[in-house]
């Protein structure tokens, strides 16, 4: 067979760079709970032939593509990509997970992956404290900031408490903003995440023509996810992306935005992946807490470049791992109750999902809580 | 009016219950109850029928000892035929929905399905059916007609008690030659133990509302009691005390049960989304601002582990 | 086994959340704010439909009675695997009723010497579940409604399980040609993905009008149904759950009694 169209993964994912060293499956989180073994994986996958049966392994399904092999990586490969390529097989040949199955189909046909309709994308604009109108721009229209809120802050009633203070924070400092109303859609990246590479394409498509069509100068999103997909993966999109730490460190900066309430507890911040491993973004979050009054700031052992991931990315939500090992999250607020802190706080929907969800696993809803910067900003203002 | 034919139901030698609300709807629609019983051997039911019915057609015959919807639509076409009723009320079921279409296009009459309610208006039946999910509500126009077929959907109205005496007929089997094209061959029941929450009737959801894996036969009692079957939350998934095929939301299962009684689940968005589907919700939580009741039709605001005991006292009394 | 699957287009109206608005003339809804979908059975028939190809070989049709939009859902089921597409549309179709669309989906399949002629069991939008046992009458065919499995006995036979309520199944042996309504939860739909929908948008169509079914005005649409749906209204619901005032005794005995009711213990 001539080694043009052969060896597809090696020359997509640079396999041949590898060097086995093994660094990328040493630092990976999950292999204390799944036999998920990346380095092996990079190595078979030299072989097309193996394609097929390497791609059925669940073990690719483990991944939550916390990115920390990438950074650990010295011939700076992206080791976790070649699993997302194994499930790309997968997804082309519709043999995936039903709930997968089903959050893609709801990605398509209502633009979220919650199977919840588009026509109620912005019903969580309702009644925000001190808010008459959320502002949605028009086509055409011109703002300095267009937000993308993120489907889980539309629609989880758990999660829309972020979206309704990122409005309050934004009024606040008198911001020039928009949101995009009802024909905001997913961003795309868990789309990719669990495989469906042609449904990230169509994301891709679709929103850049949409984002392109308003007068603004930068994007800002709620969710680093979303944040990681304008930024990294879109192939098209002309517009400067930030998440929302970093436009509020700014807001901070220039004295825009005054927090007066006093926040008293010690906080401990954890990094999104997406945020801090991927798109290394990790002073304005904490430069944020540290101007909220009263919050004395702790930080974990594994900070930052080594945060432990809390296992809600990488379309997660949707694949569980057999496991019954101790959760990643529950790992996490193990080590902050051991920090003594009260909350620990996140910038990520997802995070505060699983963190919140393995505190009240070890039972400490009384003694902490989880918190993303956005409510604390909420309380401060 | 005309007379209004019954179609009786029953299997695996009992009458089915939409037999009698069937009957008793047709006694409040006034007119004359005509109840056609296809069987083998069922002089039982047609005794109980007849408590029910002004005149109770019975065609006893081994063809019908278990249904077969192609026999039923033959010996149907031909008693609709001689009897000539105005109304033909049949259960909209397995087995009604396997007769219904086929009968009307036989004969040539009009009909239609999964009624929830019915009113004569005149000679002509006014007929209420739901549409997109129950969401809506319409009513029927149909073509005039002598004879009218309606399907109506089971437990839409309560059986009352009857208080007819008709008188019990036996009639010769109308269908003369055997049905070749499809054939009874047995009743299977789904595998015990190898339950599909999926595929549900009634579920008994639990939550970390249980407290104590020592709960859990307190719970299976409930559900054993109902004829339901365990789901539960993640969180009792995770600590263990269900296997992870009964975890209900969008890392688990996606279940559409006619009954979903959710006890100590909070309603997290990731659960809900997988029963959200369910026709009807009842939750029983002690905390009144748990989002379950957002999605509940109704609800106890009350510790379940008081609850729950006092449910399997009355469940037990009702079935005596 | 040559096989036709009929498949319709609905809106998604499942989550609790998504409203049904009555328009202005009382017999139809406001679209504009619904994704649609495909309908939930169907969507397991077509994988029935599929599974029995992959197992026993040949073809599969889709059948479908919709706009062009609904080209979205015939190709989905193209790129699970039909071979071929029908769509019938003319808008002299609207506001048939069950006899009236069974009648068009007879004259798309009449001719094509099926050997299995498989529908979902219920449509979620109008909820009839009658179409495809009045479409087997149409066309003098046996049937046998709510199956949920299928095996092949031999090239004349099937034997199939049609799900009864309480999750009882009653089997049956029925000769081909035949008409199938398949019930949900039988097998497991497999996902097109993004790009075998697009690859499916290859395959022709063909699209059928009102000239092409051979049928008369009068046995189609409004003027060909026996039944239809006259005038819309909305129910009387609660938006609230009800709750069950009183200690533990009082309030278990009324849940008792509202599961009596609904037939459910
Ligand atoms: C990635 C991810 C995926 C997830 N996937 C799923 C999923 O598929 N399915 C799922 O269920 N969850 C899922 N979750 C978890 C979900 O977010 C919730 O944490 C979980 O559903 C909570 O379970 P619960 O309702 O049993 O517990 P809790 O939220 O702790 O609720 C317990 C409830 O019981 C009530 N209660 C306590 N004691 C009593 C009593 N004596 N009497 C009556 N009521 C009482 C309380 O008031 C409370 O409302 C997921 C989370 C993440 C992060
Ligand atoms: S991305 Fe994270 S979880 Fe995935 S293989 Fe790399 S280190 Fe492991
Ligand atoms: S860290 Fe990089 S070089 Fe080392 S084994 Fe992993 S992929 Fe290969």
């Amino acid at each position: 067979m001539s080694n043009i169209e052969h060896n597809a993964f090696v020359q997509k994912y640079d396999l041949l760079g590898c060097i086995q060293c093994g660094r990328c499956t040493g630092g990976c989180p999950v292999t204390v709970r799944t036999p998920l073994n990346v380095r092996r994986f990079v190595y078979d996958t030299v072989d097309d032939d193996r394609l097929e049966e390497l791609s059925e392994k669940p073990d690719i399904w483990d991944c939550t593509t916390c990115n920390t092999c990438a950074i650990r990586c010295p011939k700076g490969l992206e080791p976790f990509e070649v699993l997302l390529g194994l499930r790309a097989m997968r997804a082309e040949e519709g043999n995936i997970e039903p709930t997968a199955r089903d959050a893609l189909e709801s990605m398509f046909n209502n633009g979220n992956p919650w199977g919840k309709p588009a026509a109620k994308r912005t019903d969580w604009m309702e009644g925000i404290e001190g808010v008459e109108k959320v502002r949605i721009l028009e086509p055409g229209e011109k703002a300095d900031v267009l937000i993308h809120t993120c489907c889980t802050a539309c629609y989880d009633p758990r999660i829309i408490p972020l979206a309704k203070n990122l409005v309050r924070v934004l009024e606040a400092a008198g911001v020039d903003y928009g949101f995009m109303g009802t024909e905001e859609k997913h961003c795309g990246s868990e789309a990719r995440r669990l495989g469906e590479e042609g449904l990230f394409e169509y994301f891709d498509e679709e929103n850049t023509e949409l984002l392109g069509s308003f007068e603004v100068n930068r994007l800002v999103t709620l969710s680093p996810h979303c944040f990681n997909s304008f930024k990294n993966e879109y192939t098209s999109l002309d517009l400067p992306v930030q998440h929302y730490t970093q436009l509020v460190a700014e807001l901070i900066e220039d004295k825009k935005l005054e927090l007066k309430n006093e926040i008293g507890s010690s906080v401990v911040f954890h990094d999104p992946c997406y945020l801090g491993k991927k798109n290394l973004v990790f002073d304005e979050p904490r430069y944020i807490l540290g101007q909220i009054p009263g919050v004395e700031i702790a930080e974990f052992f594994r900070n930052k470049e080594r945060s432990l991931c809390c296992e809600g990315g990488g379309g997660k939500m949707w694949v569980e791992s057999e496991s019954k090992e101790q959760r990643l999250a529950e790992t996490r607020i193990a080590d902050a109750e051991a920090l003594g802190a009260k909350i620990v706080a996140v910038a990520c929907p997802f995070c505060l999902l699983t963190l919140e969800d393995a505190l009240k696993v070890r039972g400490l809803e009384e003694e902490m809580r989880v918190a993303d910067i956005l409510e604390l900003l909420g309380e401060a203002l | 009016m005309g007379d209004i034919l019954v179609l009786a139901e029953h299997r695996q030698g009992e009458l089915r219950e939409v037999t009698l609300e069937l009957l008793t709807l047709a006694g409040q629609l006034g007119g004359n109850v005509v109840a056609l019983l296809l069987g083998s051997g069922v002089d039982d039911f047609a005794g109980k029928i007849a408590g029910y019915a002004d005149k109770v057609l019975v065609v006893d015959d081994p063809m019908f000892a278990n249904f077969n919807g192609m026999a039923y639509q033959a010996a149907l076409a031909e008693i609709i035929k001689s009897e000539k009723p105005g109304l033909v009320l049949i259960g909209n079921t397995g087995q009604g929905m396997d007769v219904i279409g086929a009968l009307a296009v036989e004969l040539g009459l009009p009909f239609t399905t999964d009624a929830v309610a019915v009113k004569m208006e005149g000679d002509k039946p006014e007929v209420t059916r739901q549409y997109y999910g129950g969401k809506i509500d319409g009513t029927i126009d149909f073509k005039d007609a002598d004879t009218y077929i309606v399907g109506m959907r089971e437990a839409a109205i309560p059986a009352g008690e009857g208080g007819k005496s008709g008188e019990v007929a036996k009639i010769d089997n109308p269908v003369t030659s055997e049905i070749t094209a499809r054939k009874f061959l047995e009743y299977v029941e789904a595998a015990i133990g190898d339950v599909d929450i999926t595929q549900s009737t009634l579920l008994v959801s639990v939550g970390r509302g249980i407290r104590e894996d020592k709960n859990m036969p307190m719970m299976e009692e409930l559900a054993g009691l109902m004829g339901a079957d365990i789901s539960g939350s993640r969180a009792v998934v995770d600590a263990g005390w269900l296997p992870t095929d009964r975890q209900v939301g969008i890392s688990g299962k996606t279940v559409k049960p006619k009954l979903y009684l959710a006890l100590g689940i909070s309603g997290a968005f990731q659960h809900v989304t997988g029963m959200k589907g369910s026709d009807l919700v009842v939750a029983i939580n002690k905390d009144p601002d748990a989002p379950i009741f957002q999605y509940a039709d109704y609800g106890i605001v009350d510790d379940l582990l008081k609850v729950v005991p006092a449910l399997i006292d009355k469940l037990k009394e009702m079935k005596g | 086994m040559n096989i036709v699957v009929c498949v319709k287009q609905v809106p998604d109206t499942s989550d609790p959340d998504t409203e049904v608005h009555i328009d202005g003339t009382g017999r139809g809804v406001d679209q504009s704010k619904f994704s649609f979908v495909i309908n939930d059975a169907d969507n397991y028939a077509v994988e029935e439909a599929i599974l029995l190809k992959e197992k026993h070989g040949g073809e599969v049709t889709v059948v479908n009675i919709g706009p062009e939009a609904a080209n979205q859902v015939i190709r989905m089921a193209l790129a699970k695997g039909g071979d071929a597409a029908i769509r019938l549309d003319d808008e002299k179709f609207a506001f048939s009723d069950v006899l009236a669309t069974a009648r068009l989906l007879q004259s798309a399949v009449k001719d094509g010497g099926f050997d299995l002629i498989m529908a979902g069991c219920l449509a979620s939008d109008d909820g009839y579940g009658a179409v495809g046992v009045t479409l087997a009458q149409l066309l003098g065919l046996p049937h046998a409604a709510m199956v949920k499995t299928v095996e092949v006995i031999d090239d004349k036979k099937l034997k199939v399980g049609r799900e009864l309520e309480g999750g009882l199944l009653e089997m049956n042996e029925i000769e081909m040609p035949c008409v199938l309504t398949i019930q949900t939860g039988g097998n497991e739909p497999r996902y097109a993905s993004f790009k075998g929908i697009r690859e499916a948008s290859k395959k022709e169509i063909k699209v059928m009008d009102l000239g092409a079914t051979g049928l008369a005005e009068d046995q189609v649409g409004e003027a060909g149904s026996c039944a239809i749906m006259a005038q819309y209204s909305v129910p009387e619901v609660g938006e609230l759950a009800e709750i069950l005032e009183g200690d533990p005794g009082t309030t278990s005995a009324r849940l008792a009694e509202i599961l009596k009711e609904k037939g459910l213990v």
